[in-house]
């Protein structure tokens, strides 16, 4: 029984440019503390070794601080073994890194650099593949296929890349083949690139990202405990939580005369885990002005208790009735505005650029006429 | 409302008495009169009576009070749909007011009750719709005046428009609009500049500034990391490269063809110098050989010529003895010729010498002679020569300076002259004796003749006989005193010179003097004729002809005679001598002859001997000669066999230069790839640096983030981007509809203006101004004007229109009040204010129009009710 916890895409350094400056530090440090919680989960789950599936860090280039604080947060789990696969971010072209992570490597960090067997102990052998370039061009598995290993030896496969159509960067060449493990008679092979965790077949999966960082696959973090009794028997495989911060859309088809501000109430994640949680709010559908206006105020009023919160409202329409542009004025210039306003905003034969500053405008309208003492 | 009569009293030039307008009708009534007549107090007393409360006393109360001081007091009769009733008030002084009704005189209300009772005529005072209707001389009502009052007339306006037109906020949205825009506007103003550029330092230019900021980061980084990929791959490749280079196999491979290749060329070095070493050798043979056969040709031509010079010197040998022969024949007969000569010679100067003494002595007589008459000659020339001496000594001792005499004539010439002159001054002294006169008159003791004349000097003493003496003193005549004493001294300094008494005798030593060289003249001729030559040489002709006769001897003989033999001895001298060349010539020519044969002689036994010596013994020479064609054959064969050498070398040599060139070639890729390992080294080391330098700086994680910063910067500004362009979209339908308000609500008042603008203006229309509600523009032929650059005369007529507007509206409204003109219509022209008339006439149909004017004879026939003022005295 060989049991081992693999995971992939640590993408440590990642900076999150795109987010606000004071959520940054904490997304690029929950990055950092995915190492603790992929050890405690290995030891909890019996395994003595971590596989590594390629990215652990995000650029070729990560700072000396980033890189050895990295291998010292590896080193301070021994006995844990952990073997890391060069991945597409940190390809064997990063030279630097490589050759700093040689020079500073802890005894229990294996470098899966040679698409070589490695013999980790008598009958288990992992068969590496790891990313020479960023960009390959081929199968880098290819050689799994012929790969020698001792008799009755368990055949690990540990690879970086696409199959088929899923990959994290596009569509290349360099699709692995989704029956590699077939062909290359491997007992598992845990592969990295998709930050989403999924099996492809009896013997092959994506760990999927530990700690996520996007909003794309809508999953917690998680790596995969995989116990393997014996060469050739199917491997025990189950998923582990290990993500600090929950990346998740919040999806909210409405009606006119829907209370959106109630529904989002509703649909919120409630508790200290907000704190935790980036939420991306999709509304979509239509709405009547006031409970459009409702629900910008609802999102701006929650938005601070999240480590993140957007309404995404591109999708969002805004139906009017009179009743509506009543609570502007009954008559007079206001109402004659917003009349206006409403006839340009359904205008099909304006641009769409006129037609949203219209509805825009109109909306703003009603804001401001809320706030007037009436 | 209307006014019926206006009464006043003590008001500003009315001072102690009071004037009353009476019968003011409906329709247009015209109050026209002079200047000064009191129009504007009238006008001006009917406003306080209507608009100043009567216990203050402000700017406009002031105004109506006489300068004599006094209480100003002004009536009223009015009447409205509540009955006619008569207003009166009184300020300063006895300050009241007081409304009483007319038909009865009660009193309705007093002081403030009446004013209640005033204001509520015209609603609200001056800010009443009445308080518009009021014109006052030159204000239109559209120049610019006190804040105050426009603010007021402007709501006097409004309340119109208000009561007809219902509440202005209900059209334009009023305060809720207003705040709706404050709000847009504010929130814009936020973001962009009022000409909607966006505003430094707000949230939008902040973000456009961001988002270039992060471009221009993006560029840089992502420069850098494309250079560290680059650095990369390029170390990677250097790498590469170092590592064949450096591959020991290729290495060795590379030093062996090196050191095959210094072999090979060692070895073409080698043959090369064989070969040049045989090449000298074939050329010193080929010298040999040269020199061998030149030797050899030599020898035998030698040996020819020894033969020859042998026949020559026997031949030399018989010609010189033939030669020697001749000569000593020769030699015989010269001797003999020589020996003839010297007895010719003999003859002949035995000969000569006794012709020669023979003549000598013939000579001597002749001598003789000659020498005695030369003797004679010289004592006569030795006599002259004296007498010659005697005269010049005479000559000399009389001579005279040349011009000596001219000049002493001249100085005395000049004092006769100077005495002339000064006798001339003076006095004179005359003495006539009387006839019979015995006794004489002297004169400085000299007695004077009968009609002597004297000149007086300055002392003179006359002494008159028998008489006594008269002693003059007389004043001397100072000038030609000093000249005559110059030409005195002169004269004594000539006559001193010449050593002479004075001219007479200066000038009989000149004719001494011409006497005398005439004689010289003469002795000397004769001195010449006796010895032309001088006497030195008379004398030495005389010593030579002594000499001569001395030497002579006498011989005797025929100098004939001697002559011939002397001739015959001559010539047989000249035939021996003739005999004597001939034998000499012959004797050289046998000489030269020895010498040529001798010569040709000693040419060919010298040439033998020379080529004895070469050709050494005679029974030697054909062995050397055998010795030498050997010496020749020998030198042959050598030549052949260095040539056989040279060409067995050229044969086998190889290709040096080729052996070299690979060699170098050898060497050169040895070094080069030394070279190249050091510079691939070098500039790996370089790229390390960098690489290092970007790896350290994280460069690509930092160019991570700052795409994700821009994509978000990106997304920001949209948002702004939207932002802006929805409140601008706000903003303006806002103000659109609040114009559209606008205009809606100014309607009634165009409505009502519009049919008395075309009175006056044909086809004109007008915008109101949202602010004060005053006409804006005018349009007239589709020409858009703003009011205030109107002539004056439109300006003015367009404000009594506007009023007249508003007061339809009113009267419309039910509260008629009556239009009050001031000499509104200065600006106009006749013409016009006939036209404006036909306005005031229709309005004036339901309306109570009061015109105050002083141009009498424009409104004289304007028709409307005529008012006039008459004195009035209040009741007690």
């Amino acid at each position: 029984m060989f049991r081992f916890l693999h995971s992939s895409d640590l993408h440590i350094g990642k900076r999150f440019g795109n987010m606000p400056e004071e959520l940054r530090g904490r997304l690029r440090e929950a990055r950092h503390g995915v190492i603790d919680r992929l050890a405690a989960q290995a030891r909890a789950g019996g395994a003595g070794t971590i596989l590594l599936a390629g990215d652990c860090f995000d650029t070729e280039t990560p700072s000396p601080a980033m890189l050895r604080q990295a291998l010292a947060a590896m080193e301070s789990h021994a006995p844990l073994r952990w073997i890391v696969l060069p991945g597409n971010h940190d390809s064997l072209q990063a030279d630097e890194l490589w050759a700093a992570a040689r020079a500073a490597l802890p005894a229990h960090v294996l470098l899966a650099t040679d698409a070589s067997p490695i013999a980790l102990e008598p009958g288990i052998v992992v068969l590496p593949a790891p990313c020479t370039t960023r960009r390959p061009g081929r199968d880098l598995t290819d050689w799994l296929d012929s790969a020698a290993t001792p008799d009755g030896s368990l055949r690990i496969g540990l690879a970086h890349g696409a199959i088929q159509s899923f990959g994290e960067d596009g569509i290349g060449l360099e699709i692995i083949a989704p029956d590699r493990a077939h062909r290359a008679g491997l007992d598992y092979l845990a592969l990295g690139d998709w930050h989403g965790q999924m099996q492809i077949g009896p013997r092959s999966w994506y760990s999927g990202a530990p700690e996520p960082d996007r909003f794309k696959h809508d999953q917690p973090g998680r790596a995969l405990l995989v116990s393997l009794a014996a060469p050739g028997a199917m491997p025990d495989v189950t998923p582990v939580e290990t993500g600090s911060f929950d990346w998740r859309s919040l999806p909210l088809d409405l009606i006119s005369g829907d209370d959106a501000a109630g529904l989002l109430a509703e649909r919120l994640p409630l508790g200290p885990v907000r704190r935790q949680t980036l939420l991306r709010v999709i509304a979509t559908g239509r709405l009547r002005p006031q409970a459009r206006a409702a629900l910008d105020a609802a999102a701006a009023h929650v938005a601070p208790e999240f480590a993140h919160l957007v309404l995404e409202t591109e999708a969002l329409a805004t139906d009017c009735e009179s009743a509506d542009l009543d609570a502007i004025d009954r008559a007079g210039a206001l109402r004659q505005a917003a009349d206006l306003l409403l006839a340009e905003s359904l205008d099909d034969h304006r641009p769409a650029g006129e037609r949203q500053a219209a509805r825009d405008g109109l909306v703003r309208l009603f804001t401001y006429c809320e706030a007037m003492p009436s | 409302m209307k006014l019926t009569a206006l009464r006043l009293y003590n008001v500003r030039r009315f001072a102690g008495q009071g004037v009353a307008v009476e019968g003011i009708g409906d329709g247009v009534n015209v109050l026209c009169a002079a200047n000064e007549f009191g129009k504007s107090t009238c006008f001006d007393a009917l406003h306080a009576l209507f608009f100043q409360p009567h216990t203050g006393t402000p700017g406009a109360v002031q105004a109506l009070r006489p300068y004599s001081g006094g209480n100003p007091l002004v009536e009223a009769d009015i009447a409205t749909g509540e009955g006619a009733f008569r207003l009166t008030k009184q300020f300063y002084g006895g300050r009241r007011a007081m409304v009483r009704e007319r038909g009865s005189g009660r009193i309705i209300a007093q002081a403030d009750e009446a004013e209640r009772f005033i204001a509520r005529l015209v609603q609200g005072g001056t800010s009443g719709p009445a308080g518009l209707l009021w014109v006052r001389q030159g204000i239109t009502g559209i120049e610019r005046r006190s804040p105050k009052d426009e603010e007021g007339e402007k709501r006097a306006r409004e309340s119109v428009l208000t009561s007809v037109q219902g509440e202005v906020e209900s059209l334009t949205g009023g305060r809720r609009m207003a705040q709706a825009v404050a709000a847009c506007e504010t929130e814009l103003s936020v973001l962009v500049t009022a000409t909607g550029r966006p505003k430094t330092g707000g949230a939008y230019a902040q973000a456009i500034e961001e988002r270039d900021r992060l471009v221009e980061t993006e560029k840089r980084l992502s420069a850098e990391v494309r250079e560290l990929r680059e650095a990369l791959d390029r170390r990677r490749s250097l790498r590469t490269r170092l590592a064949a280079l450096d591959d020991p196999d290729q290495q060795g491979m590379r030093l062996r063809d090196l050191f095959q290749a210094e072999a090979a060329w060692t070895t073409a070095k080698a043959q090369g110098e064989a070969l040049k070493t045989a090449d000298v050798e074939a050329a010193l043979a080929r010298n040999h050989l040269d020199a061998a056969r030149q030797t050899l040709e030599i020898y035998r031509q030698n040996l020819a010529r020894h033969g020859l010079l042998e026949a020559r010197e026997a031949d030399s040998l018989t010609q010189r003895d033939a030669a020697a022969s001749q000569q000593r024949e020769a030699r015989e007969a010269g001797q003999q010729a020589t020996r003839a000569v010297e007895e010719a010679e003999a003859a002949e100067r035995e000969a000569r010498d006794l012709l020669s003494r023979l003549e000598k002595s013939m000579q001597a007589r002749a001598a003789a002679e000659q020498l005695a008459r030369l003797q004679h000659d010289h004592a006569r020339a030795e006599a002259g020569r004296v007498e010659v001496e005697t005269i010049q000594a005479e000559v000399k001792a009389l001579a005279l300076p040349p011009g000596a005499v001219k000049q002493l004539e001249a100085a005395e010439t000049a004092l006769v002259g100077l005495r002339a002159a000064q006798t001339a001054q003076m006095p004179l002294l005359r003495v006539d004796y009387r006839a019979g006169a015995l006794g004489t008159i002297g004169l400085d003791g000299v007695a004077l003749a009968d009609g002597e004349e004297r000149a007086l000097t300055r002392q003179a003493t006359i002494e008159i006989e028998g008489v006594g003496t008269l002693s003059l003193t007389l004043p001397q005549a100072r000038e030609g005193e000093t000249g005559l004493a110059e030409a005195l001294a002169r004269r004594v300094a000539l006559l001193a010179a010449l050593g002479v008494a004075d001219l007479a005798e200066a000038r009989q030593r000149e004719s001494a003097l011409r006497d005398l060289s005439g004689r010289l003249d003469l002795a000397r001729q004769r001195l010449t004729l006796l010895a032309p030559d001088g006497l030195p040489a008379l004398r030495e002709a005389i010593a030579r002809l002594e000499a001569q006769s001395l030497a002579a001897t006498e011989i005797k003989g025929d100098p004939e005679a001697v002559r011939g033999s002397l001739a015959t001895a001559e010539a047989r001298v000249t035939a021996s001598r003739g005999a004597q060349r001939a034998a000499q010539s012959a004797r050289d020519e046998a000489g030269a002859a020895v010498v040529a044969a001798e010569r040709a002689l000693a040419s060919v036994t010298s040439e033998r001997a020379g080529l004895v010596a070469v050709l050494g013994a005679a029974d030697g020479r054909a062995a050397h000669e055998a010795q030498l064609a050997n010496d020749l054959a020998q030198a042959e064969a050598i030549l052949e066999a260095a040539q056989a050498r040279v060409e067995t070398l050229r044969a086998s040599a190889t290709d040096l230069a080729g052996a070299e060139a690979k060699f170098r070639r050898m060497r050169s890729v040895v070094d080069g790839a030394a070279t190249e390992i050091a510079s691939l080294r070098e500039e790996a080391a370089e790229l390390n640096g960098r690489i290092r330098a970007r790896a350290d700086a994280a460069v690509e994680e930092a160019w991570q983030e700052v795409l994700d910063r821009l994509a978000a910067a990106g997304t920001r500004l949209g948002s702004l981007e939207r932002e802006v362009a929805l409140l601008t979209r706000l903003r303006d339908a806002l103000q659109t509809a609040r114009t559209q308000a606008r205009d809606h609500y100014f309607a009634p008042v165009m409505a009502e203006l519009r049919p008395l603008l075309g009175l006056l203006f044909e086809g004109a229309s007008v915008t109101f101004d949202e602010e004060t509600l005053l006409p804006r523009t005018v349009s007239r032929n589709g020409l858009e004007e703003p009011v205030g650059l109107l002539s004056g005369g439109m300006r003015e007529q367009l404000a009594v229109l506007t009023r007249l507007a508003f007061a339809r509206l009113l009267a419309k409204d039910g509260q008629p009040a009556p239009v009050i003109l001031d000499d509104a219509l200065v600006y106009s022209d006749d013409d016009r204010i006939e036209r404006m008339f036909d306005a005031l006439h229709r309005q004036a149909s339901d309306q109570q129009i009061i015109v105050f004017s002083c141009r009498q004879r424009a409104f004289a026939q304007l028709g409307g009710t005529v008012l006039r003022m008459v004195p009035w005295t209040p009741d007690a």
